[in-house]
C-alpha cells in the first residue's frame, strides 16, 4: 500500500515533481559547478602567475659576484665554476618533477661588435630532452612567454640566433641577415623584445655559445619555474633543525624552499635560491583568490540549500489536502511523515545525481570559457554532492511536513485553513 | 484622496502589517536575496582593485632611464612625482663599481631606503639602515666585504668611503651581488646622481600602460618601460578571476532567485481565498492585480534596501577577513538590486494570479 501510494503520487504529480526536481537539480548543480570551479581556480591561477617567469634560480656555490652596471662589466676574474648542461634532465627526477612546468639553462659570454662587447645569452628555445623513458620538451619559449620574437624562433640545434631589438637597430641588423659570430657565420631569425637585458644582447642556442666560449657542457644558471604552495610559517622553518617527520613533510610539500632544497640534491655542488619576487607575492595573490573563492562556494552551497529547502516546503503545503485526506483515513502521523520523506528522499537522490552532472558540464563550461583549459571535478565529490543534497531536501521538508500534520482535516477538506 | 483609492491603501496596509508572518516570509525571502546579490556584486566591484593592490607588491611596474645610461635629470624625481600623484612610489638608482680592500669589484647603489623599502616588501632584509654611513649588503656580496667590526671600507677612483653594515638582503637574485646605500651619501663620494627610476604606479593594467604614456611624454628622449612580465601576470589574472566571479555570481543570483520564486508563488497561491472574496464582492480584476502588486513592490522595496544594507556589511567583512581591506559600499549596486528585487516579486506574483484569473470565485470559496 505505501509503494503504491509512492509510486502514485510520482505518476499523477508530474507538473510538482518536476517543478521540485528542478529546484533541486539546479541547487545541485550550482552547488557543484561553483565548488569545482573554486576548488579547481587556485591551480589554474597558479599556472597563470607563471607567466611570470621563473621563481627558483640554480647557480654553482662558487659562481664569482657579478659586476654589472648597464653596458658595463668589470670582468671578474672567472672562478670558472659551471653546472653541467647534461645533468639537466636530472631535474624531471626530483620529488616534485611533476610540479616543474618549464625551465632553461643560461650560459652568457660577449663577442666583440663594431661598438663595443656584446652579451650574447646561449639558452633552450624548445629542446627536446629525455629522462629515463619520458619524453619532454622546454626552454624561454615555455619559460618567459612574455617574450616577443619578430620573425622565427630558432631551432636548437642550428646556429641560428634571435637579436634583441635595441642591439639590432644600434647595429643596423634585420632578421634574415646573418651576423658573424667570432669566425662563425649565424642566421638572425628574429628580433626580440622582453623589456629586459635581452633587447641588448644576442640570445643564441647553447650548444653554440658553449662553442663560442669553449666551455662545452657549461652552463651559468638553471632558470625554473615551478607552481609551488603559498609560504607558510612551516615553509620557512629550517630543515635541518626538524624532528624527521616534520622534515619528512616539509619536503614532501611543494613549497619554493623545499623544491630549492631538491633541486640542490640532483646538482652536486649548485646552490638553489627561490626568488623571492616571484615566489613571495605569487603567495599573496593565490592566498587571496583561494580564499575568496571558497567563500564564493560557501555562499553558493547556502543559497543552494535555500532554493532547495524553499521549494520543498512549497510542494508540501500544496497538498495539505492529501494529508487531511489520508489522516481521516486513519492514517498515523508516522506514516505519512516516512511517506513524504521517502518522496524526498528518492527525488534527492534522483536530481542529485542529475544536478552533479549538470553542474560537472557547467563548471567544465566555465573553466574552458575562462581558462581554456578543463575544470576537473573528483568523482569523491558524488557522494558529498548526493549526501549534501539529501540532507537540504529532507531538512527543508521537514518543518513543511510538521507543518502539514498539524492541521486539523476538518479544516483541510472544507478548504478552512 | 477618493474613497476607492482610501479603501485599496486600507486592504494594502492590512495585507501587509495584519496577516501573520505571511508577508514576513515573503520579506525575509526577498531580503535573503538583496543579501546575495549586493554581496556578490559589491566583491565583484571591489575584487579588481584587491587584486591590482596585491600586485603592486611584486615591486616596481615601470622604469625610467635615459636613452644612453647617463644621469637622470635633478628634477626627474618631483617631475615623475607630479605627473603620476601622491600614490606612486618611486625609487631612485644610481650605480657605480666600487673596491674591497681586497680589490673585489662590487657594485654600489645609492638608492632612497624608505622608497625601496615600500617598493620592494618582498626583500627579505635582516635590518634597513637608518643612518648615512650605513648599508645594505646583498646577501653575496656580504662575504667579500672584509668587516671590521661591521665597518668596511669601499673605494670609487681613489676616494674612500667608511661605511657601517647594518643588514642583509636575500632576494634570489641581483640585488644580492650589490651594497645599497643611502642616495646622499652615494652622491658625495663618487658625484654620481641617480640614472634609473624604478616605478610602482598604482591601478590596473590599463592606468599602468596610460601612466607609461604619460611619463613618456613628460619626459622626452628617456626609456619609459613597462615591466612586461609584471602588467601580464596582472592582466591575466585579474580579467580571469573577474570572468570566475561574474559566473558564480550569476550563479548564485539564479539560485536565489528560484527560492524566492517558489516561496512567493505559494504564498500567492495560500491567498487564494482572499482573491475571491474580494472579486466576490465586486472589485475588478485590476484593482486586485494593483493590491497584489503593490504589495509585492512594497515588499520587495523594502527588502531590496535591508539587503543592501546588509549585504554590503557581508562584502566588507568578507573582504576584511580575506585581504585585509575593506570593500567600501558600491552605491551603484542599490539600484540594481532593488530592480531585481522588484521584478522577481512582481514575476512571481504575476503567474499564479493568471492562474487563477482562470478559476471561479464561488469554486475557491467552496475549497474545491
Amino acid at each position: 500500500m505505501f509503494l503504491r501510494l509512492l509510486y502514485q503520487s510520482f505518476r499523477r504529480q508530474q507538473r510538482r515533481k518536476l517543478l521540485a526536481g528542478i529546484a533541486v537539480t539546479l541547487g545541485v548543480a550550482v552547488a557543484t559547478a561553483i565548488t569545482a570551479v573554486g576548488v579547481n581556480v587556485g591551480d589554474k591561477i597558479n599556472r597563470e602567475l607563471r607567466t611570470y617567469g621563473a621563481n627558483i634560480v640554480v647557480y654553482p656555490e662558487d659562481a664569482a659576484l657579478q659586476v654589472r652596471i648597464g653596458d658595463q662589466e668589470v670582468k671578474p676574474t672567472s672562478s670558472g665554476a659551471y653546472l653541467k648542461e647534461s645533468t639537466l634532465p636530472n631535474i624531471k627526477g626530483i620529488f616534485w618533477a611533476r610540479n616543474v612546468l618549464a625551465f632553461a639553462p643560461f650560459l652568457e659570454t660577449q663577442i666583440q661588435g663594431p661598438s663595443g662587447p656584446i652579451r650574447v645569452f646561449g639558452t633552450y628555445f624548445d629542446k627536446q630532452l629525455r629522462f629515463g623513458t619520458e619524453e619532454f620538451s622546454t626552454g624561454v619559449e615555455k619559460l618567459y612567454p612574455w617574450w616577443k620574437v619578430r620573425g622565427e624562433w630558432p631551432k636548437d640545434s642550428s646556429s641560428d640566433v634571435l637579436v634583441g631589438s635595441q642591439l639590432a637597430s644600434r647595429i643596423g641588423k634585420q632578421f634574415g641577415d646573418s651576423i658573424d659570430f667570432s669566425g662563425l657565420p649565424a642566421r638572425i631569425t628574429g628580433i626580440l623584445s622582453t623589456g629586459g637585458a635581452e633587447d641588448d644582447a644576442i640570445v643564441a642556442p647553447l650548444a653554440l655559445v658553449q662553442q663560442l666560449a669553449h666551455a662545452p657542457d657549461a652552463i651559468d644558471k638553471i632558470y625554473v619555474s615551478a607552481l609551488t604552495k603559498p609560504e607558510d610559517a612551516f615553509a620557512r622553518r629550517d630543515p635541518d633543525h626538524m624532528t624527521p617527520a616534520d622534515r619528512d613533510r616539509w619536503y614532501c610539500s611543494p613549497y619554493a624552499n623545499s623544491i630549492a632544497l631538491q633541486l640542490r640534491e640532483v646538482f652536486p655542488g649548485a646552490r638553489a635560491e627561490q626568488i623571492r619576487q616571484a615566489a613571495q607575492n605569487e603567495g599573496t595573490v593565490l592566498s587571496h583568490i583561494s580564499g575568496m573563492m571558497l567563500l564564493i562556494a560557501l555562499a553558493a552551497l547556502v543559497a543552494a540549500a535555500l532554493a532547495v529547502s524553499a521549494a520543498m516546503a512549497t510542494t508540501i503545503i500544496e497538498r495539505r489536502q492529501e494529508v487531511g485526506l489520508m489522516k481521516s483515513l486513519g492514517a498515523t502521523a508516522s506514516t505519512i511523515a516516512s511517506l513524504f520523506v521517502c518522496e524526498a528522499t528518492l527525488l534527492a537522490l534522483g536530481a542529485g545525481i542529475v544536478g552533479f552532472f549538470l553542474g560537472d558540464v557547467i563548471a567544465r563550461r566555465i573553466g574552458q570559457a575562462v581558462f581554456q583549459s578543463d575544470v576537473s571535478i573528483t568523482p569523491v565529490l558524488l557522494p558529498m554532492v548526493i549526501f549534501l543534497s539529501l540532507l537540504v531536501t529532507i531538512g527543508g521538508s521537514t518543518a513543511a511536513i510538521v507543518r502539514a500534520l498539524k492541521l486539523d482535516p476538518v479544516l483541510v477538506l472544507r478548504g478552512d485553513a | 484622496m477618493s474613497v476607492r483609492a482610501s479603501m485599496f491603501f486600507h486592504v494594502l496596509k492590512r495585507g501587509l502589517l495584519g496577516r501573520g508572518n505571511r508577508p514576513l516570509i515573503a520579506f525575509v525571502a526577498l531580503s535573503v536575496a538583496a543579501t546575495m546579490i549586493t554581496a556578490m556584486l559589491s566583491l565583484y566591484y571591489g575584487l579588481e582593485s584587491k587584486l591590482n593592490r596585491d600586485f603592486r607588491s611584486y615591486g616596481a611596474n615601470i622604469t625610467l632611464a635615459s636613452a644612453d645610461e647617463q644621469q637622470l635629470p635633478s628634477d626627474a624625481i618631483t617631475r615623475a612625482r607630479s605627473t603620476l600623484g601622491p600614490d606612486a612610489i618611486i625609487a631612485p638608482f644610481a650605480f657605480a663599481i666600487g673596491h674591497t680592500r681586497n680589490a673585489q669589484a662590487v657594485v654600489v647603489a645609492g638608492t632612497d631606503m624608505d622608497q625601496v623599502r615600500r617598493l620592494n616588501a618582498w626583500w627579505s632584509v635582516s635590518k634597513w639602515p637608518d643612518a648615512e654611513d650605513e648599508a645594505l649588503a646583498g646577501a653575496r656580496a656580504e662575504s667579500h666585504l672584509q668587516l671590521h667590526q661591521k665597518g668596511f671600507v669601499l673605494d670609487f677612483a681613489g676616494r674612500t668611503l667608511h661605511l657601517q653594515q647594518t643588514g642583509t638582503v636575500k632576494t634570489g637574485s641581483d640585488e644580492e651581488d650589490r651594497i645599497y646605500v643611502p642616495l646622499v651619501t652615494f652622491e658625495r663620494w663618487t658625484g654620481m646622481g641617480p640614472s634609473l627610476l624604478e616605478i610602482s604606479a598604482p591601478g590596473s593594467h590599463d592606468q599602468i600602460i596610460s601612466a607609461v604614456a604619460k611619463l613618456q611624454s613628460a619626459f622626452p628622449g628617456m626609456q619609459v618601460r613597462p615591466v612586461r612580465q609584471l602588467l601580464q601576470a596582472q592582466g591575466g589574472v585579474v580579467s580571469r578571476m573577474r570572468s570566475v566571479m561574474l559566473a558564480s555570481t550569476l550563479l548564485i543570483a539564479l539560485t536565489v532567485a528560484l527560492c524566492v520564486f517558489s516561496t512567493l508563488t505559494s504564498s500567492v497561491l495560500e491567498r487564494r481565498r482572499d482573491f475571491a472574496v474580494m472579486k466576490a464582492i465586486g472589485s475588478s480584476q485590476t484593482t486586485v492585480n494593483a493590491l497584489f502588486a503593490g504589495e509585492a513592490l512594497t515588499i520587495a522595496f523594502c527588502a531590496g534596501v535591508l539587503g543592501y544594507v546588509v549585504g554590503s556589511a557581508v562584502a566588507a567583512w568578507i573582504s576584511q577577513a580575506n585581504f585585509h581591506a575593506v570593500v567600501a559600499p558600491q552605491l551603484s549596486v542599490l539600484p540594481l538590486v532593488i530592480l531585481a528585487d522588484v521584478a522577481l516579486a512582481l514575476l512571481a506574483a504575476t503567474i499564479p494570479l493568471a492562474r487563477l484569473q482562470r478559476i471561479e470565485p464561488a469554486g475557491i470559496l467552496k475549497g474545491e
